[in-house]
């Protein structure tokens, strides 16, 4: 079975200076669908920049990234934008909620884009908020929640869609321990209903409940681990592929 | 471009931004646009209301609706006896007045002069012979009369005197008119026509704006003037004539004329017969209110500029996200656009209301009594709709240019903050 999504000598390079800064020094590595991929190491070494290519925020250098099988080297801007509205969801560091939107009316923007009526988004938003256990904050403004609140919605917005990729980049980064474990925790009872989630993230408690770890170091892929929650025998999701 | 789709979407947006923003933020704009406004139409309004007022004076005071005068070859109306009665014979006929009109000098302080060398204190003037009754049915002039009181029938050797022909309220000396000094009521003043004099008193004083055709004008019965210009034969210079409401002045003047008075008078609307510079000078004033209200427009538009350029600086990571999470680059401009359009028209709105339910009928009742004219509020209803456009359409631009500068940055530069 092909991956759902697969890079082959992705290469991400900066000009700085007179000189060239290369960021990823040609990436191979694939995800299967339903898989849960936690993207780790140092400060600096690419894992944001990685995960940008892998989903279609920014250009690669060379190399290319396909997804379901679909070469996107040649997509438009247009393209790539539909590509991410309907097969994508983002989580951010910064949760990155519109402020005059309230939860509810931060889910339902990109859903109305997709063409969905108002009410069917509403419904959908308020189902995703109540996923993420806010059913009690429907009409909150962000800057009535929490950072965790906040980013649990920003989570809602993400998968209220059901996208085929979920990712997160540094999702816990702002959040006290209590407020990233529900995160966390939200993050793998997704997985186990079959979400892929491609997860950045410099926190080795964090990265460790993945399927599998891809280390980077200077733009490499220094090593891919499994996860820990493989020792323990954990209940395998149903669409679960773990090949490895 | 713009598809329904964005513009849904846009509009979600701008909606919500527009209701949770500031109230105080909103209410300035909206009343930065509501002066905007008000100044696009007031300011050309106002102007264009100045000569409309002098219009309406010449209108009230001299013309009537329709005016019957001297033929450019003769010095008086032939037949003006049989015109004047099949005049009061048509039943669109509200008032008639007849004028006799002759050029003739007033004087005073004649008594007192006592060198011979010193330059007499007199002035020309107009010198008109009325009915009264008949004058005062058609203007109202008694009205004018500030000082003293107006003509009674039958009286002699008295005259009512317009305001500029007295020193104590002319503007100063203009050609042809030299105030006279130390009168009022009560002096006894000389008057000359065709070379003959007769001393009379002045029984009022006529107060009115300066470019009031009754300011400069001395009047007196018309028995008398015709006994001093030895018209014995009952010509008169002008007949003017105030239709009822709803008679069509061009109509009738067309009437007028097909029925024999054009052969022995000239026969004209008011519109016609209002000096022609008049028209000139309302056409230079719309000019320039527009050239200066175009500045508020201006200003106008860098307000919206500005506000829209900082509130999307300010987002400019929420408008990275919105774009990397799949949101069209449209409907966020859409969004913009459709803030400014709010502001532009919820200002005209507020404008429109003020305006017609406010300015326009209270000053059209309560003129403002500048010193040229009792000044009214020009605004059509076509031309003011049209300022709601061009204001609409200023916004939009400025609006557009600051969201589109943000919208097309770079989705993951405006999402990291960079550059
Ligand atoms: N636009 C850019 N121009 C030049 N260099 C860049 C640019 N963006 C990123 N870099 C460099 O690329 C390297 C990798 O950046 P990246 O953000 O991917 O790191 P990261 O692994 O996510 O680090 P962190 O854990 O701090 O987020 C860094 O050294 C960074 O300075
Ligand atoms: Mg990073």
């Amino acid at each position: 079975m092909a991956a759902l999504i697969e890079t082959k000598k992705l290469v991400k390079a900066y000009k700085s200076g007179d000189g060239v800064s290369t960021i990823l020094k040609g990436i191979d590595f694939s995800v299967e669908r339903g898989e849960f991929v936690s993207i780790m190491g140092r400060s600096g070494a690419g894992k944001s920049t990685l995960m940008y290519q892998m989903s279609l925020l920014d250009e690669p250098t060379s190399g290319d990234i396909s997804i379901d099988g679909t070469n996107t080297r040649h997509m438009s801007e247009k393209e790539k934008a539909a590509f991410r509205l309907r097969k994508f969801g983002f989580v951010f560091q910064d949760y990155a909620l519109m402020p005059e939107l309230t939860a509810t009316e931060n889910i339902v923007l990109p859903l109305l884009m997709e063409s969905y009526t108002f009410t069917q988004a509403q419904a959908m938003a308020a189902d995703a908020l109540t996923r993420v256990g806010l059913g009690h904050r429907l009409h909150n403004v962000p800057s009535q929640l929490s950072g965790g609140e906040q980013q649990r919605v920003s989570i809602a917005r993400a998968i209220a869609e059901q996208p085929e990729i979920l990712f997160a980049d540094e999702p816990t980064a702002n959040l006290d321990r209590e407020s990233a474990k529900v995160v966390i925790d939200l993050f793998l009872e997704l997985h186990a209903h079959g979400q892929t989630i491609i997860m950045v993230t410099h926190e080795e408690e964090y990265g460790h409940v993945a399927d599998r770890i891809i280390r980077l170091d200077e733009g490499s892929i220094v090593s891919i681990e499994k996860g820990v929650r493989h020792a323990h025998a954990r209940k395998q999701p149903t669409k679960k592929q773990s090949k490895k | 471009m713009f598809s329904l789709l964005n513009i849904r979407v846009g509009w979600f947006l701008a909606w919500r931004q527009i209701r949770r923003s500031s109230v105080w933020t909103t209410s300035l704009i909206i009343f930065v646009m509501l002066l905007t406004f008000l100044n696009l139409v007031v300011v050309t309004g106002i102007l264009v209301g100045l000569v409309q007022g002098i219009t309406d004076l010449y209108r009230l005071q001299e013309t009537g609706d329709v005016i019957v005068s001297t033929l450019d070859t003769k010095n008086y109306i032939e037949q003006s006896p049989q015109i004047i009665s099949f005049i009061q014979t048509l039943p669109q006929v509200e008032h008639v007045t007849a004028r006799y009109i002759v050029n003739g000098s007033i004087e005073a302080n004649y008594k007192t002069r006592t060198d011979p060398n010193e330059k007499p204190n007199e002035s020309g003037a107009a010198i008109v012979g009325i009915d009264p009754v008949a004058e005062n049915a058609f203007s109202g002039i008694a009205r004018n009369v500030e000082e003293g009181s107006f003509l009674a029938p039958g009286d002699f050797d008295s005259v009512v005197v317009g305001s500029q022909l007295i020193a104590k309220y002319s503007f100063g000396e203009i050609p042809g008119i030299r105030p006279l000094k130390n009168v009022g009521p009560g002096s006894v003043v000389r008057i000359t026509v065709n070379g003959q004099t007769r001393e009379v008193v002045i029984k009022g004083i006529l107060i009115d704006k300066a470019n009031s055709p009754l300011s400069s004008q001395v009047f007196m019965s018309a028995a008398q003037l015709r006994t001093l210009a030895g018209r014995d034969d009952y010509s008169v210079n002008q007949v003017a004539i105030r239709l009822k409401k709803g008679v069509d002045e061009v109509a009738f003047k067309d009437l007028l004329v097909r029925s024999g008075v054009g052969r022995f008078a000239k026969v004209q609307t008011f519109e016609q017969a209002i000096p022609n510079g008049v028209e000139d000078v309302k056409n230079t004033f719309a000019v320039l209110g527009n050239a200066i209200s175009s500045v508020g427009l201006v200003v106008a538009s860098i307000t919206i500029f500005i506000v829209i350029f900082i509130n999307a600086l300010t987002r400019r990571k929420f408008i990275g996200i919105l774009k990397g999470i799949g949101i069209s680059p449209q409907a966020i401009e859409v969004a913009y656009l459709l803030q400014s359009m709010f502001y532009a028209l919820v200002g005209s709105s507020i404008g429109l209301i003020i305006l017609f339910g406010f300015l326009v009928p209270y000053i059209s009742a309560h003129p403002i009594n500048l010193p040229i004219s009792n000044t009214v509020l020009v605004a059509p209803v076509g031309e003011t709709l049209l300022r709601v456009v061009l204001l609409v359409l200023a916004t939009l631009i400025a609006g557009y240019i600051p969201a589109r500068m943000i919208v097309k940055k770079n989705t993951l530069d405006s999402i990291l903050g960079r550059n």
